[in-house]
Formats: C-alpha cells, structure tokens, sequence
C-alpha cells in the first residue's frame, strides 16, 4: 500500500532553515505557517506528497513532527498547521511572518493517491485530524477529473474549534461534485448547522462503499469509532485508510521513540490501512 | 591474505604502530573496571579481560554526540556541523560485540543513512579477539554467533598460548597488517589447526540456549500474562539498554549555553524509561512497566527479526549481569519456551 | 530449606490466607545460584516461592512507593538497613504506615554476588546455603564450593547499624544479638582530608564513567518524587547529555536532595553497574548531618523527618 520510495538524503538529521512567510489564525489554537527555505532548490525539490511530514524546529527549543498540510500541487510554499499544546509548538505559535524555522524531511509514506484514482473519496475527521488529510484533499480537488465524488465529513466539539474555515465554508463546497458535511459536537451559538457526532446514518445519506476509498483522521478515540463505521458500511479492511500518531524524535526510524512492533511509525507510517493496523501489537 | 601469527610479547609493539597514524582504542582498566578507551600506545593495553563493561558501539553510535551547533542571534540561523573522527583502530572487540555493530549497520545504515553513524564505521578498523574463555552469563551460541569468529571484523586475533594467530578478514586489514609485516610470520597452518582447540572452552562452559521455535511463541504472546509477573520487579532504569551493545535508542535535544550560543545533540535514551513515549498532550501508549519491558523483550526476540531478519541480542551477557532485580534475559527466555 | 525460610512462608500464608494483605513482596530464587530476585506473592499456594538466604540483598522498601495506590495493604520483608527504609516512606508521606504489614528477618550480612562470582561458579541453581562460623557452603547444581563469609561480604555489611530490623510487624527468625558496628566514617575521614584537587580528581573520574541509567536513583526509598527534576525538560535543569560535567551535577544535586534524609541502605552503591561509589557521597552528608544535628541515621526511629525541613530550638546556630 505505501507508495513511497526509498530516499537516500545526505545526513538526515541536518535540517533546512526556512522563512515563515504567511501566519492564518485558524481559531485560539491553531495556526498555520506558510514557509519557504531559504536556500535556492530546496523547495523545488522536497518532493513531498499528500500525508508526508516535516520535523520543524525552533533552534535551542527542539523538534517536532508535523504534517505538511499543503497539497503538492500547490507550489511556492509548504503549509503546516499546528496547535499549541508543548513546548516546541507554543515557540512556534510565537513566530511572526518573517521569522525563521528550521525543517527537514520529507518524512513518513504518503496516502494512496494512485489507488484512489476512479474512485470516490469518503473523508472524515475531527478538530484538528482535518490538517493530515488536508493535503490529500487538495491534491485530488486540483486533480479533480482524475477522482470521483468528494464527500468531506468534519466535526469538531466547538464552532471555534473547526479549522481551516475559509477551505471548509467557502473554497470545497464551490469544486465540481465536493460535499463539506459539518457538525458540532454541541449547540454553539455561532452555528445553525447540523449538532451530533458523525454517525453511520448521517453517511450513508451521501455515500456508500460502492467505488469508494473511506479516510479517516483525528482523536484516537474518534478514529477507533470511525474504523468501526467504515467496517460497518461494507469497506474492506485494505482500503480503509487512517493515520497513527506517536511521539516522534529522529523521523527517520532509528531512534525507537515511534516504534510499534516491527514498524516506525515515521517511515512506514503515519498513513496504515485497516488491514495493516490489525498486525500491529495494540500499543499506538 | 594467508594467515599469519604474532608473538604475543609483539603485541604492545603493534599496538604502538597502529597509534602512530591511527587512533587507537583499545581495552584498559579504570579503577578495576575494563572499558574501551582510546589511547596513545601499546602501554596499559590488558588482553587478559574477558569483555569490556561498556560495549564498544560506543565508539559508532556514543552516548552522547554533538550534531551541529547554532547561533540564535544570527540571522540566516546558520548550523556549524559537528567534526568528524580521525581515522581509528577499534582494537579487542570479542565476536558477540563485532556481531552487535553489524546490527546496528541495519539500523544506521538503511533508508536515510545516518551520516553521524557512518563516518565513525567507515573510518574505523576493527580488529576483534577471539575468546577462549567466557562469562558464566556468555551465550552467544544461542544466536549463532561462535567465540572463534568475527564476521564484520577486519582482523581476527587469536590467542594460542605464546602467539595470536591473525586472520585477515577484509581488505581493511590486510592494508592495517601491511603496517608492521615486520612483526608477523606466516602461519604454517598449525596455528589455524590449534584455533578450534583454543575456543573450545568458550563454545562448551557458555550458557546452553537453544533458540528454536522461541521467535514463533512471541509472536503469538503479546498478551501473555507472564509480562504483568516478570515486570513487578523491573525498576525502571536503563542499565540493560546503556549496557547493551545492540540497543540503539536515542533523544535529540538542543543545548544552549549560556546566551544565544548552542548546540543540538543526540543522547542514548532508554525505551525502559517512563516518559520514553509519552507525548506532549499526554497521549501514552506504554504506560506502565508491563508494557515497557515486554517491549524490550519483544524488541530484541521478534520485532526486529520481523524487521531485520535476525535477533536483536548477541549473547553478551552483560544486560543480566548488570541488573539490579535479575531481570535475565536468558530466563526469560527459557520462560517463553516453557509457557508460550 | 531453612527454618526462617519455612516461618516466612507460613507467615506470608496466614496474611495472605486471611486476606490481611493483598500481596507479598520478598525474595524469591534467582536464576542463577547465587541471586535471589523480587517476588509479588499474591495467593497462599505462591508463597512457595519465598526464600531467605544469604543473598537476600536487594532492598524491597521502593516498590511500596509503585504499589501505593494498590487496594488492600501491602506486605514487605525487610532487613535492619531495608528497614529504615520503611519510615523513609511513611515519614515523607508516600504510604501511610497502616498500609503495610512488615516482615522483618535478622540479618547477619547478605554475600556479594560480584564477589561470589569471581570464586566460583554461580551459574547453576542453588540447592541449599549453610553459614559455619566464617565459612558459607554453597550447594549448588553445579557443584558445592565454600568461600570465606569475611571475603565476600557485601561491604556495606562490615559497617552494619541494624542487624535486627528497626520496624516490624512480624519478625521471622531469631533476633541477633551481636553489636552492630556502626560506621565511624574512617573511610569519609579519609577523603576529607584530600585536597582540593585530589577531591577532584578522583570525583570526576568516577562520574565520568556513569551511563546515566538512573538505577541509583529509581531503587532509593527517598527518591519519590511523583516528577524526578532529572526527567523535567521545563526548566532543563540537568541537561541528557552524558558527559562529566552533566554527570556530576547529577549524582551531586540528588545526593544534597537526600541530605538529611538518606538511610544509608547502601543499594545505591550495588545498583550501579558502572561501580561508583555513590554511597560515599550520602554517607558524607549523613556524616555532617549527624554532627550538625545529633541525629540518628534516619529511618531508625518512627517519628521525625527530614531533618533540614524541620526547625528546633536546639539547631546549631554557629552562623548567628
């Protein structure tokens, strides 16, 4: 299923020292950077695709493992969207545009892109979870006629908390045959739409198993619950396509921090397949 | 290279050739304590230890390492990387650490070869010693590995008595033999013929565990209750991982001193500490000492067979000897044959 | 087997029989001859298990802080040195001494496994150990060997304060009653009266052989701090790096956080695989400490604390 090659880099624990051009609020937590390096032919050669991961890091803080969010498609530019929740992230959520930040990578397998093609795509995630998939969304919507129907399903606890508003509200909804289904997990003043969590019923209203590839991205919790849904609605266990998340270090599968059986979730993951999870020892 | 031999009153003289355009490291005693150090000469080498408390990857893959160092108030953030090492002779390697190296080559030496690893393997000359003794805690037969050969080794030493035979095993050490040919003689075949004598004692008095069908049992072990029982008594150091000549873990951290000024490392850090998984925002997939050590067992007898193709231990010895609750990997072991 | 062995199981059996304590904590046969390993004895048919001999040496008191929020009560064999462990916990409030039932055993001095191993062959497994006077006969299935009691005594057992233990609930075995010989701190004398650079010298060459493994640390009753300052990353008071300085400001910033409080059990010195004498750096704050505060080694009586986070009227004041 992984569709990564193997990349040989010189010292791949060197990183890449980058600009922060663009900083979108997205809510209280989240923000996302857009950045370029600083070096001629860096970013023309990254070589990222959709599910990859960068290691940032603020130099004398540390580094941290974070999905690259933009799409490859979109050049010019790597986008990550990140909350604060320890120590590197609240450095970083205290960069300005012009500032510096040191990256490498790019780290992890890719989603199955070349799988999808022809098929439908069903996406699900939660709070932040939508950041991961982001680049697989935008591949596929700027390669629209080489996939199917899109059907976007996102929920998150607030109306503060949904991210990425300007894609989910104004950018998806308006390409050919995409479908944004949001909820809330309860009422918020903000927000007439739909309350409740994502449920079976509410999915099947727009889609099923026929032609279709399901994702899923977010809470551990809500993955479980999504995996059970996807199982339930007829998908088979090799097409059913999630992201895991441990604590990362090296990101390059040496250092045994990510390490689940025989795999390191920085290079054989974080993109896994039901099928493929199932193998794992349950400690993720 | 046909074998040769060498004297063993010979020895400190080689060793002094090899100091004088190499590092040397080699085997010394630190208040009673044999460890691998580097030094100047031949002078204070031992060769009557059986191993080295401290293996010698040591010397590939350190306990702590500076990987480049940086200056804040610079404004383009430009990193200084860290030298690399002279050229060096690792010298009394013992066949269960030559194994070690050659698994941590399939770790530091695969997709995104780790540069840091590499220069230190590349620019060091090992030349292992054959054991003709062992520990009461050796088992290095178990994982197939004999006390009479070095395969990843350069030059293999062995003691006969008044001579070590000296069996050139790669390119590398013929050219390392080249540098004092003066001191070595042919070998007129005796000497290979008194080598399978000369071990014998370490292959017969090691600690007898057959490893057979062990890899299959764990595979199906994951929920064992025998990991809940054996971790009671795990305290929750790192001694078995820092004394480990095949544990690889490690942190990457960044250093300021002082002011703007410093520098990012990298530091062995053990899967046995708590905090090893957890991550910021409290997600802990190994929360307690059960998960932990079944972990480092799991590691070194199934996981990275699965990874590998080969066990994660050599049969050193020193992780059972060392801990403080006799957490023995060889029991265990035995333990899986028994209830797996 | 002997009779103190066959008391402790029968002991352990009625606790766990009338369910007084929900677990056992002793020693049980190690893997090899002469190693006993911890057991967690929880139904009457395991306290088989159980064994006292002469290599009982690892100190059982630290896993009471693991096992602290474990339903029911906890019991523990100790020996004189484990024991003063036991009011370490209660008195830094990590367990409540109503939580634990304490088997005491009178102990003549545990045998060194480094030391047994460098005379004979420990790798079978032990049939019986009988001590005569100053020989120890070994049975082993490997063979039987005697050694000289006084040639493999653990060190720390030649400055022995507590033969008996100074807590029990149940003692098993008889008292002893030889004097215990107390350390007159010779050894620290002698280090005082290096200089400056000698200090400095011998220090740093001992702390630049640590590995950082932390066993010194994790196996010590009065290291209990639910977040070690070691393992904080916020601040960064000791850096992960491992070399000298670092080392040394490790083994140096735990031994003043046990100033006043350290037992002297002596388990930090056998822990250590690298063989440094961490103990010297304890037993000179206890050395100062007895002097300053005419205290005795604590963990000998119930009551008190640590003696730097208390004030009396009778401290010395000579900085006033």
């Amino acid at each position: 299923m992984c569709e990564c090659k193997t990349r040989e880099v010189a010292s791949p624990l060197l990183p890449h020292i980058a600009t922060v051009n663009k900083i979108i609020q997205e809510n209280e937590n989240i923000r996302s950077y857009q950045v370029t390096f600083d070096e001629p032919g860096i970013l023309e050669n990254f070589g990222n695709l959709p599910g990859n991961c960068g290691m940032l890091s603020i130099l004398g803080v540390g580094e941290g493992m974070i999905s690259i969010t933009s799409s490859p498609t979109r050049k010019g530019m790597l986008e990550f969207s990140i909350a604060k929740v320890g120590r590197l992230t609240t450095a970083i959520s205290e960069l300005n545009e012009g500032d510096k930040i040191a990256i490498r990578g790019p780290y992890g397998n890719n989603f199955p892109f070349e799988m999808m093609k022809g098929k439908n795509l069903l996406i699900i995630a939660g709070g932040i979870g939508l950041a991961p998939v982001r680049s697989l969304i935008d591949y596929a919507l700027d390669n629209r006629d080489d996939y199917g129907r899109v059907d976007i399903f996102y929920g998150a606890r607030t109306y503060d908390l949904l991210t990425f508003k300007y894609d989910i509200f104004d950018r998806w909804p308006k390409i050919k045959d995409t479908h944004v289904h949001i909820t809330l997990d309860a009422p918020d003043p903000k927000w007439d739409g739909r309350i409740g969590f994502i449920t079976q019923d509410w999915v099947e209203e727009s889609c099923s198993a026929e032609n279709t590839i399901p994702v899923t991205c977010g809470p551990p919790v809500m993955i479980n619950i999504m995996l059970k849904l996807f199982k339930k609605m007829g998908f088979k266990d090799e097409d059913i396509i999630t992201t895991l998340e441990m604590n990362m270090r090296c990101g390059v599968g040496k250092c045994g921090r990510c390490n689940i059986g025989d795999r390191y979730i920085c290079v054989d993951g974080p993109v896994f397949n039901l099928a493929q999870i199932q193998k794992l020892p349950p400690e993720y | 290279m046909a074998d040769k031999t060498i004297k063993k009153d010979q020895v400190k003289t080689m060793l002094n050739k090899i100091a004088q355009s190499n590092q040397l490291i080699a085997p010394i005693q630190v208040d009673g304590i044999t460890l691998f150090k580097p030094v100047q000469s031949g002078e204070g080498v031992v060769l009557d230890y059986q191993n080295a408390l401290v293996p010698p990857k040591d010397y590939f893959f350190p306990q702590s390492e500076k990987m480049f160092s940086y200056d804040i108030t610079d404004p383009s953030w430009a990193i200084k990387l860290a030298e690399g090492v002279p050229n060096r002779v690792l010298f009394g390697a013992r066949p269960c650490d030559v194994k070690s190296i050659l698994l941590l080559d399939k770790v530091f030496d695969a997709e995104f070869r780790d540069d840091f690893y590499l220069d230190k393997r590349n620019k060091t000359t090992v030349v292992a010693i054959s054991c003709n003794e062992c520990r009461h805690t050796c088992f290095c037969g178990a994982f197939g590995i004999s006390p009479g050969e070095a395969e990843g080794a350069d030059v293999l030493l062995t003691d006969l008595g008044d001579k070590y035979l000296v069996e050139a095993l790669t390119d590398k050490g013929v050219s390392l033999l080249a540098n004092f040919s003066d001191l070595l003689t042919d070998d007129d075949g005796s000497g290979k013929a008194a080598k399978e004598k000369a071990v014998a004692p370490a292959k017969d008095k090691q600690m007898k565990i057959d490893m057979e069908g062990v890899k299959a049992k764990l595979d199906n072990m994951f929920d064992h209750p025998m990991w809940a029982t054996e971790s009671m008594r795990c305290i929750g150091c790192g001694t078995c991982t820092f004394v480990c000549p095949t544990c690889h873990c490690f942190d990457i951290v960044d250093f300021n001193n002082q002011s703007s000024v410093g520098y990012r490392y990298r530091c062995a850090d053990s899967c046995q500490f708590a905090n090893f998984t957890r991550a910021a925002g409290g997600h802990q997939p190994r929360p307690s000492k059960k998960e932990r050590t079944r972990q480092r067992f799991m590691h070194k007898l199934r996981y990275f067979v699965d990874r590998y193709g080969d066990f994660g231990c050599v049969g050193c010895g020193r992780c059972l000897e060392k801990c403080p609750v006799n957490l023995d990997i060889a029991q265990i072991i035995n333990k899986v044959k028994e209830v797996g | 087997m002997n009779k103190v062995t066959e008391n402790l199981r029968k002991t352990a059996a009625k606790l766990l029989q009338d369910k007084e304590v929900e677990m056992v904590i002793g020693y049980g046969l190690g893997s090899e001859a002469v190693r006993t390993q911890p057991v967690f004895i929880t139904s009457p048919e395991d306290t088989e298990k159980l064994v006292w001999n002469s290599f009982c040496v690892n100190g059982l008191t630290k896993y009471l802080s693991d096992l602290k929020t474990h339903p029911g009560k906890l019991a523990v064999v100790v020996k004189g040195c484990d024991s003063r462990g036991i009011f370490r916990l209660t008195q830094d409030n990590i367990i409540p001494r109503d939580k634990i039932v304490v088997i005491g055993i009178p102990c003549a001095g545990q045998l060194s496994y480094t030391k047994l191993a460098s005379k004979m062959d420990v790798s079978g497994q032990l049939n019986d150990v009988e001590e005569k006077g100053d020989d120890v006969v070994i049975k082993t299935t490997k063979g039987d060997f005697t050694v000289k009691k006084s040639e493999v005594l653990l060190d720390k057992c030649n400055t022995c304060e507590h033969h008996n233990p100074v807590v029990a609930d149940h003692v098993v075995g008889d008292a002893i009653n030889a004097s215990p010989t107390p350390d007159s701190y010779d050894e620290i004398k002698k280090y005082e009266a290096m200089s400056t650079e000698e200090k400095a010298k011998f220090w740093l060459s001992q702390f630049e052989r640590c590995i950082r493994c932390y066993a010194c640390r994790n196996i010590c009753p009065g290291c209990t701090c639910r977040e070690c300052i070691f393992d904080a990353i916020k601040p960064d008071w000791v850096g992960k790096e491992i070399d000298v300085s670092e080392n040394e400001l490790f083994h140096l910033t735990r031994a003043f956080h046990l100033a006043g409080r350290c037992v002297d059990c002596g388990e930090c010195d056998r822990v250590c695989p690298m063989d440094i004498p961490i103990r010297l750096l304890n037993k000179k704050l206890l050395k100062e400490c007895k002097e300053l505060f005419n205290m005795e080694t604590p963990g000998s009586v119930e009551e008190g604390g640590s003696v730097i986070g208390q004030y009396r009227l009778e401290d010395p004041e000579e900085f006033m």
